[in-house]
């Protein structure tokens, strides 16, 4: 189980998921944007197309814009998720103590890890929170209901479950793994070095944690998880910079037109008309 | 009977009806077989399709948003569920998870069954784009139904009316079946009602040579929505213009569009270009037509086979420079009444008309009020992509798509004397809505909104 789980799946995992993903991806390059659909009213330069997808990507305007909760749910998850993984990137890069490393502020190495701790235990929590929310909301709200398919909300309690079990690593002491022991992990899978005889490995909620996020990085490309590219794919198609032809129709002159009194029938045509 | 295991259904044109407009019908037992070929044939053409089919994430906020579902409360008119049902047939012949997962993910085996419900569902929608409008990502239904009323048209399957109007775009170049004497007629006859109603002298000239500009109205405007043409004609009269409407090209629509992309679309679009090559003109101005005009403006470059080289605009466009400019003299107090507008939905989503239609209306009315929501966010009138079927299911399936615009309009109040102006420029929006207002008794008359445009003029 060590060997399988902590040394042998994750070099495939990381290549079954960049494999994949650029499979996605050139599935989606091949055909070609090929009548303009770009959404009115349109950006007149790049600057606005940039704003537009960013405040969608990262603020969820549409979402703001028509529905509230579904907003709330949604950028509490997203947020908690973007800070958990940046969490780990430099909380276990840093051993913590990234926060001491920003000068100016004055802080302690000690106080970065408290720091780090108590980041990661709020984010956490939020995350296990707006999943169960989301979920909630699928299967109670109807037209949401309508749309689910069952793989929507397995998906959701997968992560339920992931998050679950990181959330008790990080509550409860006794179960959780320091930053230190997983730091020379990574080290050591990345310099493919054996890492089985580790400490970290006979930790049982560590395993668990860690086999499932293999799993999803292996599914992911074939998930809808794909969203995260999807979005700006699909933006690069529908937001795109247009410039109308300018105005004005050629030989008119509305003024000489009035002056010669154009379609004011002379009196003899009056009469006729009449 | 056009109704399929409880499901809706336009009546379809006849198989002789469909080889008219160059389709050959497949038969029954090879359309599942061949709706998968042409699938993938067309899968790996269009981004478009592609990303909406593998992007959608559920959220589910485009079913309170659609008029589809909010009139009719049938799931399989949420914006995702209706994409879904050519999506389950994408996942389970393209996809790993639909082949690997199946039903888990929503995959699903083609049949005739399912052939049906696209025939049924892709026309209950308006491909109004109002659902990529609030989708968070962007995805575009209007781009899924596209590609499935298109492989339907290759199977043999299209509405007779969608038919019907391809078949005599083809052969006079209009939708009505207008020929050219009888459209010379009309705008005599025109000629004369204006003159007697508003005492103005205009022509409208047919195939002049070396005009500047050429016209494209909407065929509709020459037996429903006269004010429209006579407006139109007004506006180049009061303006100066050395203008004309091609003979050949009398038709602002496009139902390619809206049933065949290929052969039908491309070949509309070649008409008009070599009518303006043949009357030498300088500009092509666009008359009042929803789908039309997103077909022109959007849809030419990538159509054309050749270098576009008249500049493609919209009256209202033209209009609404000119009154910034200060050069129309209007006098809004010819349009007394209350007023409220109806966004054309290519207009505002698709085209970039929302300002402009504005500028007109605020310059040429006196008592404009605004629906809720309006602009870009605006509902469908129920009528749009040509989904006007007369035949009683369907009609009764039009009042319940325009429930929502009948709410919009009542709430503005504009009808409550029973004198209120709904304007509505784009031909099928007021060929759905003239009916409409009638079974939601909403005390208004529909107009375009150059017919009010030309009532404002002050010609002395």
């Amino acid at each position: 189980m060590k060997l399988l789980i902590g040394q042998i799946l994750p070099y495939i995992t990381v290549t079954l998921f960049t494999l994949g993903v650029l499979y996605r991806l050139g599935r989606w390059v091949g055909p070609r944007i090929v009548h303009n659909i770009t959404l009115s009213p349109w950006p007149k330069t790049n600057t606005e197309v940039a704003i537009r997808v960013g405040s969608e990507a990262f603020l969820f305007r549409n979402l703001f814009r028509f529905d509230k909760a579904l907003w709330f749910g949604a950028i509490m998850m997203h947020l908690a998720l973007l800070n958990i993984i940046g969490g780990h990137v430099v909380g276990f890069g840093f051993l913590g103590e990234q926060f001491a490393l920003i000068p100016g502020l004055g802080i302690s190495p000690e106080l970065s890890t408290e720091m780090s701790d108590m980041l990661g235990t709020v984010f956490g929590i939020l995350l296990f929170v707006a999943l169960l929310y989301l979920l909630f909301r699928r299967l109670t709200l109807t037209p949401v209901k309508l749309v689910s398919k069952p793989s929507d909300n397995l998906w959701l309690i997968y992560l339920i479950v992931l998050v679950g079990v990181g959330n008790i690593m990080r509550l409860f002491h006794d179960f959780g793994v320091g930053y230190e022991q997983v730091r020379d992990y990574i080290v050591a899978l990345a310099l493919f070095q054996p890492v089985t005889h580790m400490e970290l490995l006979n930790n049982g909620f560590f395993l668990t944690h860690y086999l499932l996020v293999q799993i999803l990085l292996i599914v992911f490309p074939y998930s809808k998880l794909m969203h995260l590219f999807g979005m700006f794919a699909e933006r690069w198609i529908v937001n795109r910079v247009y410039k109308d032809p300018a105005p004005g129709m050629p030989n008119i002159d509305v003024a000489a037109a009035r002056r010669a009194g154009i379609g004011i029938p002379s009196d003899d045509a009056a009469e006729e008309g009449v | 009977m056009p109704e399929y295991k409880g499901m809706v259904q336009p009546v379809r044109a006849t198989p002789d009806e469909m080889r008219k407009i160059f389709a050959e019908p497949v038969p029954d037992e090879q359309k599942p077989e061949k709706a998968i070929e042409y699938l993938d044939e067309i899968r790996k053409k269009f981004r478009s399709f592609v990303v909406a089919m593998e992007s959608c994430v559920k959220c589910g906020q485009c079913a309170e948003n659609c008029h589809t579902y909010l009139g009719t409360r049938d799931p399989n008119n949420i914006p995702a569920n209706r994409a879904e049902l050519i999506r389950k047939i994408y996942r389970r012949y393209f996809t790993l998870e639909g082949r690997w997962f199946g039903k888990l993910v929503g995959a699903e085996d083609i049949s005739l069954d399912v052939i049906e419900q696209w025939y049924s569902y892709f026309y209950q929608c308006s491909q109004c784009r109002r659902c990529a409008h609030v989708c968070p990502f962007g995805i575009d239904t209007c781009e899924v139904t596209f590609i499935g009323r298109q492989l339907l048209h290759w199977l043999g399957i299209t509405p007779k009316l969608h038919a019907a109007v391809g078949g005599a775009m083809e052969k006079v170049g209009n939708h009505t079946g207008l020929p050219k004497p009888g459209i010379v007629d009309t705008l005599e006859f025109m000629s004369e009602e204006i003159m007697d109603e508003f005492g103005v002298e205009v022509e409208f000239p047919v195939d002049k040579p070396d005009s500047d500009i050429i016209y494209i109205p909407s065929s509709a405007d020459f037996l429903l929505n006269p004010y429209t043409l006579m407006g139109a004609g007004m506006f180049f009269t009061y303006i100066g213009a050395n203008w004309c409407i091609p003979s050949n090209v009398t038709e602002a629509g496009n139902f390619g569009l809206l049933f065949d992309q290929y052969y039908t679309q491309r070949g509309n679009v070649n008409r008009l270009l070599n009518a303006a090559h043949e009357l030498n003109a300088k500009k092509i101005v666009w008359g009042e037509c929803g789908h039309g005009w997103r077909a022109a403006k959007m849809y030419v470059p990538s159509l054309a086979d050749r270098p576009v080289r008249w500049p493609l605009t919209h009256v209202h466009d033209e209009a609404a420079e000119l009154i910034r400019r200060g050069e129309l003299k209007l006098n809004p107090e010819n349009n007394p009444e209350p007023v409220t507008l109806h966004d054309p939905c290519n207009y505002v989503r698709a085209c970039g008309l929302n300002d402009n239609m504005r500028t007109i209306m605020n310059a040429v009315t006196v008592d404009f009020r605004e629906m809720n929501p309006h602009g870009v966010d605006n509902f469908c009138c129920g009528g749009g992509s040509g989904i006007l079927f007369d035949d009683p299911e369907m009609y009764q399936r039009r009042i319940q798509l325009s429930q929502k615009k009948a709410d919009q309009v009542r709430a503005t109040g504009v009808g409550k004397d029973g004198n209120g102006i709904l304007c509505a420029p784009c031909s099928i929006c007021k060929a759905q809505l003239y009916p409409m207002v009638e079974e939601h008794e909403l005390g208004v008359h529909v107009h375009g909104l150059i017919d009010l445009l030309a009532k404002a003029l002050v010609w002395k």
